[in-house]
């Protein structure tokens, strides 16, 4: 694999005690990793690990609360991202950075950290061809990055970074929208590249494709760094993974299983294509009612479109859902009124944020004869109906007339349960329910969930959280890359199994 | 405080301007104060120029709220002018009320499928509304200049214009001595229609697709009826608001009949911050504002250009006070693009 080097090379990157707190949150909890020159250096976790957050402060997008850090042994401390990459550190997520409308050229004089904006088309063209060549790409200059896809794309900034000086590289999940052939590739590139002395920070949960590419790995979850440093050799999967996902309770059903009955959502082989992304890619569920099934996997494997192909807002390419026997497919209004309830994963989905919160409480039944007459709203009506609903849900402050988006996330969540666990559903479709809630609020959210369960209701549950699937969940199916890699009864469920399940590794 | 605040300082950069054209500046603004409201005639040519104003700022601020950014009124104005201009020959010898009936909803009707093509495109195409009705509003001014020039051209008249309208056509004087006529009322009553309509149930989902069309299809609203309808409504109104023009106060169809009113409705509608009370406001002021600055170059000799500056310097001077108390669609920018293609697109032109 890797070359090795002697202890004399100074570190391309020393990471030293770095922390950093978003208000309660504790992203980072005293991380220290150390980057050598010349090696692939994998960071792996889950989604809010903290991944992306050292990611950030590395490259000097965020400032860390303590710590310090130091590239090739000088004292580092980038106060901006541009600093950073004047430095020589190049920060590559899946957002990429190279300027639309520009050519490949263009883009690589005129991107250079501290460019002055004159460009020279033939010096240009030339330093491409350079480029290009030291590392086997086939990069023309005059290609529009528009029409460049997206793989090409990324390994064009990728090398530009390094055109431009970079010693050291973030790549941020960089394999997450790419097919089977374009990740070889990018691994491809990401070897020559160590190989030609780069430092490269790989940053990724795809546990695949790390341990063909990864010198060493380093383990965070919660902010924590749980394994530093892994040797390649020693490195086994499914202990990485149990790593990642931490040790589960070992009895986590303390619920009473509610009587199962028929069959009230049928989800059959849904195919949905997206731009970046596996999309879906043939999926079937069925949920009979008094029935929780917990949906899991790395964020980016198609939980957002089942969740709103479940719901009726997206038209699936293939594929049919059914409500109580009923042709829903494609149709929001028709899942609606199927009885369907949706919590989505982004609030701002699911609320109109500068409306008030009475308004958005009530948006699910405008014409109830309480709330309206002969077509007109009564506003002291609503206001007094969503009071109640407010209170009972424990909505602080428990204001009608406020607009939604003073509320905070944890008050905005409670409000999305408000209005649409206000009446018992049919179907409910919960996308990370407890996303943003302290832990009691979060046990009143989940108890409410399973509430659904009890009085006959399907519920799917798609959540990051294991702890909310293993307490909820009767039955587990995991999704990777659009596809629906295992599926068991919550009661055989491991750490070492669903996180594998996860990574993409099948068990 | 503010508001007035802005538009002291819009008073004195125009008072700048005057003085440096060598005019006086409290002479000229006592003129357009005059104009305005300062005599029968005067407040007559305020209200008859705020009708159709607010009866177009109405139609668009439905359609805003919908998030549907709509500019076509200047052409659905002229196909609402020309389908009352075609109604009111053909029912040349009926009796008035039938005349005027048949004339107001042709008028409605013809602004309406104005606005449907752009309308179907959107919904079904998501063809971009705010090219497409600007577009439309070209081919409305090139129609129109057709059927002036051909067939709607009497023989006698060397110049481009219709005959004047049959008597039965024409709208009753509501106040003697100005030129204000019933047409007004209609424009009353389309404000009121939108007071009740912000406060009802379909307006409520209309408007919740605006803020939201994720949360509103979700509870059920479908995005096809509600950006058809929204765009039909404003068409209607603009049509409506071209009959105005042609059977309340020009008397007869002409190339002109349009001239801006079309682009400052939508300017109305963001102004008013999409509200009722906000539109008849706005309507109010920018008739006051025109009304005031034709008097002011009549009697204070300010050229043109001039009193079309100071007026625009007055309104920005309001908008820049009401822009934050703007109701605030989620796609409140694109209301403000729309508003700039319109003022851009409808350059103020010598209206009567």
């Amino acid at each position: 694999m890797g070359t090795t080097y002697g202890r004399e090379q100074v570190p391309a990157l020393e990471v030293r005690e770095i922390s950093r707190s978003f208000g309660s949150l504790r992203a980072l909890d005293r991380v220290d990793l150390t980057l050598r020159t010349g090696e692939v250096h994998a960071l792996v976790g889950e989604n809010g690990a903290g991944k992306s957050t050292l990611a950030k402060i590395v490259a000097g997008s965020l400032r860390p609360d303590i710590g310090v850090m130091r590239l090739f042994g000088e004292p580092f401390r980038p106060r901006s991202r541009s600093e950073g990459a004047a430095a020589g550190v190049a920060y590559v997520r899946q957002q990429l950075s190279l300027v639309r409308g520009l050519t490949l050229a263009e883009n690589l004089q005129l991107g250079r950290p501290g460019a002055t904006p004159m460009f020279e088309p033939t010096r240009a063209a030339q330093e491409l061809q350079e480029v290009s060549e030291r590392f086997g790409l086939r990069l023309h200059p005059d290609h529009l990055i528009d029409d460049l896809p997206l793989a090409e794309r990324q390994k064009a900034e990728i090398v530009m970074a390094v055109a431009w000086g970079a010693g050291v590289l973030l790549l941020d999940e960089p394999s997450s929208a790419l097919g089977p052939q374009e990740v070889d590739a990018l691994l491809h590139l990401c070897s020559s590249l160590r190989d030609s002395g780069v430092a490269i920070l790989f940053i990724s949960h795809r546990l695949r494709e790390i341990a063909a590419i990864a010198d060493r790995v380093t383990v965070l979850r919660q902010g924590r760094v749980m394994a530093s440093a892994v040797e390649v050799a020693e490195f086994d999967p499914h202990e990485i993974a149990t790593l990642m996902i931490g040790d589960l309770p070992v009895s986590t059903r303390g619920r009473p299983v509610p009587k199962q009955g028929t069959v009230r959502l049928e989800a059959n082989g849904l195919q949905v294509r997206v731009p970046h992304g596996p999309g879906l890619r043939g999926v079937s569920l069925s949920v009979r009612g008094g029935e929780i099934v917990g949906v899991v996997g790395v964020a980016g494997s198609g939980q957002d479109e089942l969740a709103q192909v479940l719901t009726g807002l997206i038209h699936p390419d293939v594929g049919r859902v059914s409500i109580d026997g009923n042709d829903v497919t494609g149709s929001a209004r028709g899942a609606m009124e199927a009885g369907v309830s949706y919590l989505p994963g982004d609030r701002s989905d699911g609320l109109a944020l500068e409306l008030s919160v009475a308004d958005n409480v009530t948006a699910k039944r405008p014409t109830d004869p309480r709330l309206a007459r002969h077509g007109l709203r009564l506003p002291k009506a609503i206001r007094d109906f969503a009071r109640t609903l407010l209170v009972s849900f424990e909505v602080r402050p428990p204001v009608p007339e406020m607009p939604a988006r003073l509320l905070s996330g944890g008050n905005q969540q409670k409000l999305l349960a408000a209005r649409e666990l206000e009446t018992t559903p049919s179907v409910l479709v919960a996308v990370g329910p407890t996303k943003g809630l302290d832990p009691v609020a979060t046990k009143v959210m989940r108890d409410r969930i399973f509430d659904v369960a009890t009085r006959g209701g399907a519920v799917v549950v798609i959540s990051a959280d294991m702890d909310e699937v293993l307490d909820l969940a009767h039955r587990v199916v995991v999704l990777s890359a659009g596809d629906v890699t295992d599926e068991f009864p919550a009661w055989e469920c491991t750490p070492a199994r669903l996180g594998a399940a996860m990574a993409g590794i099948t068990a | 405080m503010i508001v007035l605040g802005s538009v002291a300082l819009g008073l004195a950069v125009g008072a700048l301007l005057l003085r440096l054209a060598g005019h006086d500046p409290v002479a000229s603004y006592a003129a357009m104060v005059r104009g305005a409201v300062g005599s029968r005639f005067a407040i007559g040519e305020t209200l008859v120029r705020a009708a159709p104003l607010a009866a177009i700022g109405v139609g668009v601020s439905i359609a805003l709220r919908a998030g549907v950014f709509t500019i076509g009124s200047e052409g659905q104005l002229v196909m609402g002018a020309v389908g009352a201009t075609l109604a009111a020959l053909w029912l040349r010898e009926g009796p008035p009320f039938l005349t005027i009936s048949g004339a107001f909803v042709a008028a409605a009707v013809f602004g309406a499928l104005w606005a449907s093509l752009p309308a179907v495109l959107r919904a079904r195409f998501e063809v971009n509304e705010i090219l497409s009705t600007l577009l439309f509003n070209y081919f409305a001014a090139y129609l129109l200049g057709y059927l002036l020039r051909e067939p709607l051209k009497p023989p006698s008249s060397p110049i481009s214009q219709s005959e004047v309208l049959p008597p039965a056509a024409l709208l009753p004087s509501l106040l003697p001595g100005t030129r204000l006529h019933v047409g007004v009322l209609v424009a009353i009553a389309a404000a009121g229609a939108f007071a009740l309509w912000v406060r009802s149930v379909p307006g409520f989902r209309v408007d919740l697709f605006g803020q939201n069309s994720t949360l509103a299809r979700h509870v059920g609203v479908s995005p096809t009826w509600t950006i058809v309808g929204v765009m039909l409504v404003a068409g209607l109104l603009s049509g409506v608001a071209g009959w105005s023009q042609v059977a309340g106060l020009h008397r007869r169809l002409y190339v002109e009949v349009a001239s801006g009113v079309g682009y400052l409705g939508v300017l109305v509608a963001v102004l008013g911050g999409l509200r009722p009370l906000g539109v008849i406001a706005a309507s109010l002021l920018m008739a006051a504002l025109q009304a005031g600055g034709v008097f002011m170059e009549q009697t204070a000799h300010i050229p043109a250009t001039l009193s079309d500056v100071v007026q625009a310097l007055i309104l920005l001077s309001f908008a820049a006070r009401l822009g934050p108390r703007l109701w605030r669609p989620r796609a409140s920018a694109g209301a403000e693009i729309a508003a700039e293609e319109s003022a851009v697109a409808g350059a103020p032109t010598r209206g009567t």
